[in-house]
């Protein structure tokens, strides 16, 4: 669905107990902001920017949610290295 | 032409053209600007989210300190938040494409974003509408004080149709001096605003339940304050007739005005002090100029309801001395603050009750939060020097309470002495009677006490068991219940054993209706709204206290609310017609 | 905040044996000097100020009890001593009548809300019959101590 060559993507699972209320929306930003790369967050048909905190809020992602992270860009393979972390990690949580 | 019913809380019929505030609950208006301002309104809503921004990230920083790292993230996400360029990209294109105002546009956005919450449902989500609220009650705040400015700059005399208007929201357009009158969806005789309207004289119909649908900015309303109905776009006969009857009502004002300067005392010489309750100082001199001889009810949580930050010490020494200004040498009651029930502050800290009006509020609210009492003892103390100030405490259930505030109010008197500063030390001490449990046991209540005054409100809603606020049953709560009459007979009877003195606040003391009977009743100190000061002296100007006793008497006789007020409404026209 | 909080277990003392007011006082702050609270050379000081305090106006609020309390810069926190006298001896109080229970609070002049609290405190448990009564047949610090522990624990009021 995109002809991006320069696009990576990577599946993960909100797996802490809370799912992505407001710290973890607050860390996953934090490290999305780091990057060059634009950060793309997809759920079913919802796109959002992973550098909007307003929009990352309108994820719908409780514990158990898969979400798809795609980073278009510079640095995007790391950048999604280090995001699905934070999520595996449960974000420090739990 | 349609007619709407709803409750009048003010008798006074106006004419004139509506003008319809937002009806969500953040209440902006919607306003659209002029081509050349629009580049101005972007740049307001980005310092709006800007300065928003600033003010979180100092409070997350004090609350690090103070309560841990979970609040602190709280506000750590609302900081990033309000620095996130989406929301303000978004927002910028509302006003360029539509002309909104800065404090519009905000708005707008931010209900379409909260509409998002609330249409996925899920419960964890829902925690979320608090934040979003927040978020956006500051960048409201930070817009300037504009929402605010927007109703203190109506330019024509209107009628303000609106979901519910708030204290401050009505002062603010009363003293613009082109507020007309004003008609509300929410709201009953009671609500805070509906008093204070009373007692400004604004003619209003609240309680309408859907007004703000069916009137549209610019169309013509009759509000007809005194049947508690409006008029949407009256025909030409509706028009000549409610503009009579203005003018009849222009002229018994008139005719009231004239009292002013008389006393209010009965035909045989019985003297009735008449005193005004008011929210704020700034309502002292309507209350003078109207023949108020001095203020009865000082209802200070007003001065917390909105305030944000609380008003500390000194804001509120300030305030207690511009009313003791205003009030001169004459009395002024202060009663310290009524929070809780229906009266929350923004300052937080409030738990969801499931019977507020059971639950912590008023002196109990006082008594667990001691260093706001402190802190409003203090100011009260230190403004009494300057005249007759007396301090009074609400809701007191049993004795013990008074005991501790009287306690309390002792320390303080301890420590202002340590500090050096003067006070009246032998400042009168008075409690309400508002609670069934103070009128039972008012004989005690006296023994400690300097003076009582008997609060209606909330002494109906107590004794029969109705909530004032609640439409539902609000036809139930009545002054003229037999068991009301029976309970103020009562207290009356105890203070007058004993050397404290009574009085009695609350709108019963304002409704020409009750008059003659608290008269008869021995009730010789009335404090009520400004507005209804000129036409209780008239009446008690028409009556003696024979009189007053003989219907007192019947009254008492009667086991019905309804028989009760048949009769009064008799009676009371034989001496004022105008009832 | 608890009684706990402020008043010292050491400074208890069940059974006092002076039978004037200024000696109850004197043996309350030495009581707190000897638990480790106070320095002794500041025990005169201190005493002094709480009785003159007490000569502006009687703490005993009536029904046995006084609240004796003083602000000083000699106190390092906010801390009570608890003193019961079988005897009881004359506070000059409101009613007249003999104090039984002394609840002596002491505090430092820069927190008058603390100082506020505990003492509000302090007067609305002694306001309850059942709390006075017990305290007044106290005879022992593990008495008193289970007392203000059941009180601490109590609904506020």
């Amino acid at each position: 669905m995109h002809d991006n060559s320069n696009s990576v993507r990577v599946e993960v699972t909100i797996s802490n107990r809370q799912g992505l209320h407001a710290r973890p929306v607050m860390r996953f930003v934090d490290i999305a902001m780091k990057y060059e790369c634009e950060i793309r967050v997809h759920k079913n048909d919802l796109t959002v920017d992973g550098k909007s905190p307003m929009e990352m809020m309108l994820l719908e992602a409780v514990q158990g949610t898969v979400l798809a992270l795609e980073a278009i860009g510079d640095g995007g393979a790391e950048a999604l290295n280090e995001l699905a972390e934070l999520i595996d990690g449960k974000f420090g949580e739990d | 032409m349609p007619l709407r019913r709803g409750i009048g809380v003010s008798s006074g019929v106006v004419i004139g053209d509506a003008l319809v505030l937002e009806t969500e609950e953040s209440r902006v208006p919607r306003r659209i600007v002029p081509r050349d301002q629009i580049d101005h309104e972007v740049s307001l809503a980005d310092r709006a989210f800007e300065s928003a921004r600033k003010e979180v990230a100092d409070e997350r920083e004090q609350f690090a300190a103070r309560a841990g790292n979970e609040l602190a993230d709280i506000f750590g996400f609302h900081e990033r938040w309000l620095g996130d360029v989406k929301p303000r990209k978004e927002i910028a294109s509302l006003i360029r494409s539509k002309h909104y105002s800065s404090a519009y546009a905000i708005s707008v956005f931010m209900r379409k974003y909260r509409r998002r919450f609330q249409e996925m449902g899920s419960p964890f989500l829902q925690e979320r509408a608090k934040d979003i609220q927040d978020i956006e009650r500051r960048l409201l705040h930070h817009v300037g004080g504009e929402t605010r400015m927007e109703l203190a700059s109506l330019r024509e005399p209107v009628i303000i149709v609106a979901h519910d208007l708030t204290p401050s929201e009505l002062v603010a357009l009363e003293k613009t001096k082109r507020l007309l009158g004003f008609a509300t969806d929410a709201g009953g005789t009671t609500s805070h605003t509906a008093i204070i309207a009373a007692g400004l004289g604004i003619p209003a119909v609240v309680g309408l339940e859907n007004i703000t649908s069916h009137v549209s900015s610019g169309d013509t309303l009759v509000i007809d304050g005194l049947h508690g109905v409006v008029v949407v776009n009256p025909d030409e006969s509706q028009r000549s007739t409610y503009a009579a009857e203005a003018k009849h009502l222009e002229e018994v004002r008139d005719t009231l005005a004239e009292l002013t300067e008389l006393a209010a005392e009965t035909r045989d010489g019985v003297r009735i002090n008449l005193l005004g309750n008011i929210e704020f100082p700034l309502e002292i001199d309507d209350c003078i100029n109207r023949g108020a001889e001095g203020i009865g009810l000082f209802r200070t949580e007003f001065l917390f309801l909105e305030a944000d930050p609380l008003p500390g010490e000194e804001d509120q020494y300030r305030a207690y001395c511009d009313a003791v200004t205003a009030v001169g040498d004459r009395p002024l009651v202060i009663r310290t603050m009524d929070l809780g029930g229906d009266k929350c502050h923004r300052g937080g800290g409030w738990e969801v009750e499931k019977n507020p009006f059971l639950g912590l509020r008023s002196i109990r609210y006082s008594l667990q939060n001691l260093s706001m009492f402190r802190s409003q003892l203090r100011a009260i103390l230190r403004a009494s020097v300057n005249g007759d100030v007396r301090v009074m405490f609400p809701l007191i259930s049993r004795i013990m309470e008074l005991r501790q505030a009287k306690f309390v109010l002792s320390l303080v008197m301890e420590e202002l002495e340590e500090e050096g500063f003067e006070f009246k030390s032998d400042i009168p001490v008075g409690v309400m009677v508002e609670t069934p449990a103070a009128a039972i046991c008012a004989r005690e209540l006296a023994r400690e006490t300097d003076f009582m005054s008997i609060g209606t409100n909330d002494l109906i809603q107590y004794t029969l068991a109705v909530d004032r606020t609640n439409e539902r049953v609000a036809q139930l709560y009545s002054p003229a219940d037999p068991s009301i009459l029976r309970l103020i007979r009562r207290v009356v009877k105890d203070a007058d054993r004993s050397t404290t003195s009574i009085s009695l606040c609350g709108e019963m003391a304002g409704d020409p209706l009750f008059a003659i009977l608290l008269v008869g009743m021995g009730l010789r100190t009335l404090s009520m709204a400004a507005g209804n000061i000129p036409r209780t002296k008239k009446i008690i100007r028409s009556i003696s206290l024979a009189d007053a006793i003989r219907v007192r008497k019947r009254v008492m006789s009667f086991e019905t609310e309804r028989e009760v007020l048949n009769y009064l409404r008799d009676e009371t026209r034989k001496v004022w017609d105008e009832i | 905040m608890k009684l706990a909080d402020f008043v010292v277990p050491g400074a208890i003392l069940p059974n006092i044996t002076s039978t004037d007011r200024n000696g109850v006082i004197r043996d309350l702050v030495t009581a707190l000097a000897d638990a480790g609270e106070l320095a002794t050379e500041d025990v005169e000081v201190i005493a002094k100020a709480a009785i003159q305090r007490e000569n502006q106006g009687s703490t005993g609020f009536g029904k046995g009890v006084a609240v004796p309390h003083v602000k000083h810069a000699k106190i390092p926190r906010i801390m009570a001593a608890i003193g019961r006298s079988a005897a009881g001896v004359d506070f000059a109080a409101l009613d007249r009548s003999p104090v039984y229970t002394v609840v002596m609070l002491l505090s430092p002049p820069d927190q008058p809300e603390a100082h506020l609290q505990a003492m509000e405190r302090i007067f609305s448990h002694l306001q309850r019959d059942q709390f006075r009564r017990f305290l007044r047949q106290a005879e022992t610090v593990e008495a008193v101590l289970d007392l203000i522990r059941e009180a601490d624990e109590a609904p506020a009021g």
